[in-house]
């Protein structure tokens, strides 16, 4: 039997990713065993507004939402397999990591962290595929 | 323990999109794999001439995604099918081009995405990959 393609509207969250910015994207698209994480920016949980803050505090955010998103699709940061940052400096990764690494529980992902121009004036967009 | 996976690589039925095979690159269009297909990231090829389409931002993100869809058609895929989608602008500037031509494409239930903007080859101003549900 051929696994099915869902899009997760599982959290407010969520609804947010795919609407907030009126953009054609889902947040979670589970296909297969696998669940897809779009690209995530820094966005205050309670307003879903975005937050301007440093490298450090947008990953933290980030990562907070990251972890409740994967949750209420039945996920979790431990079964996250793959993840990818940008960051609009690679000079600012010792700060992503310095907070990044309080997030995931041993062992921690695969990973990618790449420097390049952001929109939005993001610091930091984290995508992730986890399983399900 | 590992039941292995078949893996195949995949052509567009289309020749002249085959733009990896017709420059002797050392990557395929696709591998198909287990329930998925793994595209390479896709540039804007025109499907008549096979040469580089470098109009307006708009209309290399349209020839691309429909490339990509022809592509995914030629492998049994749609893009309905969908799952997640890289979009690598060479102008972060062209962001709101991308996403007006980009929900043509993905009208409903979009996959998911992220978009960045990178030095990209040959001039391109866009380049696309995306990973799908074979069937």
């Amino acid at each position: 039997m051929s696994p099915r393609r869902e899009v997760i509207v599982a959290s407010p969250l969520a609804r947010d990713g795919a609407s907030r910015f009126g953009r054609a994207v889902s947040t979670l698209v589970r296909g297969g065993d696998f669940l897809f994480v779009s690209g995530l920016t820094a966005v205050d949980p309670d307003s879903g507004e975005r937050v301007r803050g440093t490298t450090a505090s947008e990953t933290r955010h980030i990562l907070v939402n990251l972890k409740q998103l994967l949750e209420a699709a039945g996920s979790s940061l431990d079964k996250v397999v793959k993840v990818n940052v940008l960051l609009h400096s690679m000079l600012e990764a010792p700060n992503m990591n310095e907070v990044y690494a309080r997030f995931f529980p041993e062992p921690p992902p695969a990973r990618t962290v790449c420097g390049a121009r952001l929109p939005d004036d993001a610091k930091v967009i984290i995508e992730c595929t986890a399983l399900v | 323990m590992t039941a292995r996976l078949p893996r195949s690589a995949i052509e567009p039925k289309n020749p002249r999109l085959n733009v990896s095979r017709g420059a002797n690159l050392p990557h395929v269009p696709g591998i198909r794999v287990g329930p998925y297909i793994f595209l390479s990231g896709m540039g804007p090829i025109d499907p008549v001439t096979g040469e580089r389409n470098h109009g307006p931002i708009a209309e290399q993100i349209r020839t691309t995604l429909s490339n990509m869809q022809h592509m995914l058609e030629s492998a049994g895929s749609s893009l309905e099918r969908v799952v997640r989608v890289h979009v690598v602008l060479a102008d972060v500037a062209d962001m709101p081009e991308m996403e007006r031509v980009y929900r043509e494409f993905f009208p409903i239930d979009p996959p998911a995405r992220t978009a960045w903007s990178m030095q990209l080859r040959f001039g391109n101003g866009c380049e696309i990959e995306c990973l799908a549900l074979a069937t």
